[in-house]
């Protein structure tokens, strides 16, 4: 074939093939052929692995058109051995040829292999509808992709943050749910048009209300900056969407990280899987524990939010709601500002305290440890809380005051600090009383849990049991 | 690829439509039915062109309804294997990214983009060169090829690739 031998670069074909070999096996560019040297520029369109591109900028471009000449004249002959083509088309051929062989099929859209565009019946893998309709990821490429997301955002020192909507970041009630009592909410309903300064939206086209928690936006606008967010909700997807059009107007907080009951793998849980981040930087905020049965670690509970008055009855509280009351939770000290601080605390412990390399650090840990310094130094004694013969330290209250730090006990004694119980007038109360302890009611241990931090003894009194 | 074909369809009449107009309301009912949507032979009909021929109807048995086949010219997308189109890029993210041609969605993998381009998340995710020259974002124009199709009743799913010769960004929103 002329236009070989007439290209000076292109010494002999067998010497070609050796060059073109050691590349493709990874070798290594030095030494490996004494041809290498002045075969340099050749090396830059072989192996993208090869990071010598900015000393062959120049080569590149000539070898590159020249490649490119040689390509458009050989269309005839791509059944040639390699003997007689160019050196570029070898590694193309074989380049492909390789890739048919062990395709790994990573993904499929629309039920076709994202890499040879084979088609692909299989079900393995997770889809992710909520990106982009038809995306289906196999268990291989989301490891890959999870842990260059994770490099990936560690270098912007991020963590992921998964947030639930209903109760957690906003509570919303049908309109033929509303009582006589909210009546007026229908008039004071904030704008559509601009949503960025309102919290009260009424939807008419879905038939719906809805409050966003208050501190929402600044908590978002704050969160942002140290996590990547997701929202995650059990509600279906046309209403996680407008949800998202509500939180998140101008789409910088969310994009398309929407996740709704629709995309997940299972029903009436929530799962790690569909989220692409590494389950060791994961915070989750949701004001339900059972959703989250297999990430527990990675939970923040939240305290539910009860505007409406629907909400209160699912819950089965008889108490008026905040809308019936004309109030609502105090933006500076509710619960997503005292969340946000917590979050601010273990991103500052993971990314500025931790020894270990970023890595290998784990965000779970981090919230055992700063969990643990809630009730640090507290021996904790129950009374009246546990039915009779319930196993003591299987009890909710129990794990709950261990994992906030404090040690819990059957028996009193003098290292005791606080007894907790639902009547004054039991025996260890009065011993409590007595011995100048702290007598407090088991919703100090739920305040403790939510506001992550110890709170006043005196705001929980105990008082003396109505008998029959 | 586009092409101007023919193609056979019975359209069913309710009488209501019959009279003076019945021509017009066949040919507006068949617009109405055939534009938009897509099959797994001949791809998206875009648009009608012309009627050939409508033939003689056929009452039904049982009903009113009468059955009329046309025969109509009308052009029609679809795309091939091998194929290069050109597209504008909907949505970046790090699997890849998800492209437009008319009816057609291209999905194309990060595995098939030039491995000297890597993700840049943030409020514009986009894949940008090491040197920053190209970049490839929302509302990008790219030049791919096709490598994979499938058609379903309304939607036309497509992999492709821009990791060859010639392909990739052809107009950059930002600049131009």
């Amino acid at each position: 074939m002329s236009f070989v031998t007439d290209s000076p670069i292109h010494s002999s074909s067998s010497d070609d093939f050796a060059a073109l070999l050691d590349a493709e096996l990874e070798v290594g560019s030095s030494g490996s052929s004494p041809d290498e040297q002045d075969d340099e520029d050749e090396e830059a369109d072989v192996d993208a692995n090869n990071n010598d591109d900015d000393d062959d900028d120049n080569d590149d471009d000539l070898d590159s058109r020249r490649n490119k000449r040689c390509r458009t004249e050989k269309l005839e002959d791509l059944e040639e051995p390699e003997g007689s083509t160019s050196q570029g088309l070898i590694e193309e051929k074989i380049e492909v040829s390789l890739k048919e062989d062990i395709c790994t099929h990573p993904g499929s859209f629309g039920q076709m292999c994202i890499l040879c565009g084979q088609r692909l019946d299989d079900e393995s893998g997770v889809t992710f509808g909520y990106i982009h309709k038809g995306l289906r990821l196999g268990n291989d490429e989301i490891i890959r992709l999870r842990s260059t997301d994770m490099k990936n955002l560690l270098r912007h020192k991020k963590l992921y943050l998964v947030l639930d909507l209903d109760h957690t970041l906003l509570n919303s009630t049908q309109l033929m749910h509303l009582t006589p009592e909210e009546e007026y909410l229908k008039g004071q309903s904030d704008s559509l048009h601009d949503v960025s300064k309102g919290s009260l939206f009424m939807l008419d086209f879905m038939h719906m209300m809805t409050k966003l928690r208050p501190f929402v936006h600044a908590f978002l606008k704050e969160a942002s900056e140290m996590f990547e967010m997701y929202i995650y909700t059990m509600g279906d997807r046309p209403y996680a969407l407008e949800m998202a059009k509500l939180l998140d107007p101008k789409r910088e907080y969310f994009s398309g990280r929407v996740i709704s009951r629709d995309d997940g793998t299972q029903k009436h849980q929530k799962g790690l899987d569909v989220v692409l981040g590494q389950e060791s930087a994961v915070v989750i905020l949701d004001d339900t524990e059972n959703a989250w049965m297999k990430h527990k670690d990675n939970l923040i509970l939240m305290e539910r939010y009860h505007f409406f008055a629907l909400s209160c009855h699912q819950f089965g509280y008889n108490c008026k709601s905040l809308s019936q009351l004309k109030n609502d939770e105090s933006e500076s000290d509710g619960a997503l500002a005292s969340v946000l601080k917590v979050l601010r605390q273990i991103h500052h412990i993971f990314f500025d305290e931790l020894d270990s390399n970023l890595a290998s650090r784990d965000v779970r840990q981090v919230l055992k440890t700063v969990r643990k310094e809630v009730l640090k130094g507290c021996k904790i004694v129950f009374s009246r809380v546990f039915p009779t013969k319930f196993q003591a330290d299987s009890h909710l209250l129990w794990k709950m005051a261990e994992h906030l730090g404090a040690s819990c006990s059957t028996e009193t004694d003098s290292s005791v600090t606080h007894v907790v119980s639902t009547d004054s007038g039991t025996e260890k109360s009065r011993w409590a009383v007595k011995e100048k302890k702290l007598l407090v009611h088991p919703r100090w241990i739920e305040a403790a849990n939510f506001l992550w931090q110890k709170q006043p003894e005196e705001n929980f009194p105990v008082s003396q049991a109505k008998n029959q | 690829m586009f092409f101007h074909i023919v193609l056979e369809r019975n359209m069913q009449l309710h009488p209501r439509h019959f009279g003076r107009n019945l021509r017009e309301n066949l040919v507006s009912k068949l617009m109405k039915d055939v534009e938009g949507t897509c099959s797994g032979r001949h791809g998206f009909v875009v648009a009608i062109t012309g009627i050939e021929n409508i033939g003689k109807g056929l009452i039904r048995d049982g009903t009113g309804f009468v059955t009329f086949p046309v025969k109509y010219q009308c052009v029609v997308f679809r795309p091939f294997k091998g194929e290069i189109l050109e597209a504008a890029v909907t949505m970046v993210n790090k699997m890849g990214f998800f492209a437009e041609a008319g009816p057609v969605q291209i999905f194309v993998s990060n595995h098939l983009i030039p491995d000297d381009m890597e993700f840049q998340s943030g409020d514009m995710p986009n894949y940008t060169t090491s040197d920053g020259s190209v970049k490839i974002q929302k509302d990008s124009e790219v030049r791919l090829k096709i490598i994979g199709t499938r058609v379903d009743a309304t939607e036309i799913f497509c992999i492709g690739t821009i990791k060859d010769d010639f392909l990739g960004v052809i107009n950059d929103p930002t600049t131009a």
